[in-house]
């Protein structure tokens, strides 16, 4: 339970408090798992009411971080994704290339390099597999550890080094030019 | 060790969760095996590129001050002061003392330190800026200066973020001040239509200068103070707990029409 008597302030309080100091990383992992900002917004607040409302289940001293990020995932998973408001690989692909179309003065050379990059590894995590998505966000997005994961996706942590492998392989497939010539070494 | 069964363990190796037998068989199998030591490079490169692309990206403020108005979230308020010593009467006595205390305290402290409005020793940072005396380290990616200013006080704040492309200004830098004791971002806006700081921190409308004239949106419930200090003027409002100040040389109608386009309501 999270309690601290003396300064009389409730447990819906400290979590709120702390929760707060997770914003960034829920808005980062939800981004990546949403349709688009609007969708990101709302399973962020969602994950807020969620963990407010069960702040009493919250240990105090435990990860908070990781708690927020199970309630963040499972909200997507169990309810939001069967919405069908969360993007598909066709949708994805559309809105990577239409963002592209929109910006007509790019900048200098490097902002529109590192643009393009980003916009790869979005398009990148939105072609995988749920599966092989979900352990890439939550190990590299989220900076979660692989136990964390494991029980935020409720399987082994072998499954998780698995999933995660698969991930990366297809990552270095899809930003190949980025880092260094694949050919070079397959020859 | 066959390099397919090098390549999962070269992931976990790479996120520094392979330890034991199978860290010393990689290592091993890697000493021998250029392929691998290839797909090691590839990963590491991916996994930095991966997590550099993700830092940058944080909540926008306009999601932060949703959350911190929703009811839902945020801790029942307690109740009224009244509605207290009508359920525990007892408590009456150490109000009393306590209301003494309010009084006097704030009294005394008035008088031994006189408080400096906070309002107009941040805009000393812009004549500091005007003066060249002040060197800001540039960019022209706006999500870096909101990214650099929140990582700079761990995420407690954010920003405004406001978008003032309609007046030729954008966004070049970001520095982090701390004055009585409270950080305050300043976000610094630049372009054809001259310089813009937009200073951001936790305060209150008292944190406007006395002699500020007060502007009051009747529609929104809001109210602006409107002050100059030399050549600059600025516009003070309040957004829920977060204080922005809006300072430039450009006239104060102007000033004041920008600030009251870009306010949200609280």
């Amino acid at each position: 339970m999270f309690r601290e008597p003396k300064t009389g302030r409730s447990a819906r309080a400290m979590v709120a408090e702390e929760a707060l100091k997770h914003l960034d990383h829920l808005y980062r992992v939800a981004f990546h798992l949403a349709k688009d900002p609007a969708d990101t917004d709302d399973l962020v607040q969602e994950t807020f009411t969620r963990a407010l409302a069960g702040s009493e289940q919250f240990t105090s001293g435990s990860n908070i971080k990781a708690w927020l990020t199970r309630i963040l995932y499972n909200f997507f998973f169990d309810d939001y994704r069967r919405s069908k408001r969360w993007f598909s690989t066709e949708h994805a692909v559309e809105t990577s290339l239409e963002d592209r179309q929109a910006d007509p003065n790019p900048g200098p050379e490097s902002q529109a390099l590192k643009k393009e990059l980003d916009e790869q590894i979005i398009a990148g995590l939105r072609q995988m597999p749920e599966e092989f998505r979900a352990a890439m966000v939550l190990v590299d997005i989220g900076d979660l550890a692989y136990d964390e994961v494991a029980a935020i996706l409720s399987c082994p942590i072998g499954t998780v080094r698995s999933r995660l492998s698969r991930a990366r392989k297809l990552m270095r497939q899809y930003l190949s030019v980025y880092i260094g010539d694949k050919k070079e070494r397959a020859e | 060790m066959t390099c397919a069964e090098a390549e999962e363990l070269i992931t976990a190796l790479a996120d520094g969760e392979l330890t034991g037998p199978e860290r010393e068989l990689l290592e091993s199998h890697l000493h021998e095996c250029a392929h691998c030591r290839a797909i090691m490079e590839e990963e590491n490169a991916v996994r930095q590129k991966v997590r550099s692309h993700s830092a940058l990206l944080s909540a926008p403020a306009p999601l932060r001050r949703k959350i911190l108005a929703d009811e839902r979230i945020l801790p029942e308020p307690m109740p009224r002061w009244w509605e207290y010593f009508w359920l525990r009467p007892g408590l009456a006595g150490g109000a009393f003392i306590g209301l003494i205390l309010a009084i006097a305290l704030p009294t005394f402290f008035a008088l031994k330190t006189p408080r400096e409005p906070l309002a107009a020793a941040a805009l000393e940072t812009y004549a500091r800026f005007a003066r060249g005396e002040l060197s800001v380290e540039r960019t022209e990616n706006p999500k870096e200066v909101v990214a650099q200013l929140t990582k700079a006080v761990g995420g407690e704040l954010h920003p405004m973020g406001y978008d003032f492309s309609t007046v030729d200004l954008k966004p070049v830098a970001g520095l982090v001040r701390e004055i009585n004791g409270r950080k305050i971002l300043i976000a610094i806006y630049q372009g054809p239509g001259g310089t813009l700081f937009c200073y951001t921190f936790f305060g209150s409308e008292a944190d406007a200068p006395a002699e500020a004239a007060r502007f009051l949106d009747s529609a929104r419930r809001m109210s602006f103070y409107a002050f100059s200090q030399g050549k600059v003027n600025a516009v003070l409002h309040r957004e829920g707990q977060i204080i922005c100040i809006l300072a430039s040389e450009m006239p104060m109608d102007d000033l004041l029409a920008l600030a009251r386009s870009k306010a949200q309501k609280n």
